[in-house]
């Protein structure tokens, strides 16, 4: 059944997506944060993400099994691998003042480029769209298959 | 035989529109995935070799391939991956159209073997 696996690989997308904009909001909410989790500053979090296998159990993969082969693969979406923390240099700032500034004077600040991460706001959420516009693509081819049967 | 070579294809053609569309929708959702190839169906191909077939044409419409391939001949971004989101939800919307309009054809046909049989259409 191919197009349910269509709009189950698409909710893949999405989930995946949608935790990338997650990370990316959680990241510019602690842009200024001097005191993480672990103590030191805040570190920026990144998403990796990788291909997921097709197939998978359920009605529709074991009826395609099945049926025998029909050459080449069975795509299977996307799938979250980890989310890892950025390894580079926190950004020094010189703020005498700041109750977390070290005996120089500077201040540890989360290696945090907003920049950086706006861009990867708005390509994960296009990313999102697209995912959205193939689900409805899906609900559209499906219900002209069910044409078929009036 | 109820259903012509014809209809047997255009089944195909829909079966073939849904695998595409997995595809398709599978690079979609690795738009951001580092090192990620392209997968396409082609059924096009598959499908007008088996109609062209000098043999039993039946059988090798039956059998025709359309499982997903890896696209080896698509030009890679410098993350590594060769999905490029716009040209992937154009081919999507092709697709698509292109499946109704299978549908459409394989339902006027049946509904013209239905008003041979007298059974309404």
């Amino acid at each position: 059944m191919g197009l349910f696996n269509g709009l189950e690989i698409s909710a893949t997308g999405l989930t995946a997506e949608r935790l990338r904009m997650d990370v990316t909001a959680e990241n510019l909410a602690n842009a200024q944060t001097t005191r993480g989790a672990n103590g030191g500053p805040y570190r920026r979090k990144e998403v990796v993400l990788e291909q997921a296998a097709g197939g998978g159990g359920g009605f529709g993969a074991q009826l395609t099994a099945a049926m025998g082969p029909r050459g080449g693969s069975r795509p299977g979406g996307v799938q979250v691998a980890a989310v890892a923390e950025d390894q580079t240099a926190p950004r020094m700032v010189y703020d005498p003042g700041h109750p977390d500034a070290d005996a120089r004077g500077y201040v540890a600040m989360p290696n945090v480029d907003s920049v950086t991460e706006m861009v990867d706001l708005i390509s994960s959420s296009r990313a999102y769209e697209a995912n959205v516009t193939a689900m409805e693509a899906a609900k559209q081819m499906f219900s002209k298959t069910l044409e078929l049967l009036r | 035989m109820l259903y012509d070579t014809t209809q047997l294809a255009l089944h195909r053609a829909i079966e073939g529109a849904g695998a595409r569309h997995e595809a398709l929708a599978s690079n979609l959702a690795n738009a951001n995935t580092p090192g990620y190839q392209r997968v396409d169906v082609d059924f096009h191909t598959a499908l007008s070799a088996a109609l062209g077939n000098g043999g039993d044409r039946r059988a090798a419409v039956v059998g025709a391939s359309i499982g997903a391939q890896a696209d080896r001949t698509a030009v890679m971004r410098a993350d590594g991956s060769s999905v490029d989101i716009d040209a992937e939800s154009a081919k999507l919307a092709a697709n698509a159209l292109e499946q109704q309009a299978a549908v459409q054809v394989a339902r006027t046909r049946t509904a013209i073997l239905q008003a041979a049989m007298g059974t309404g259409g």
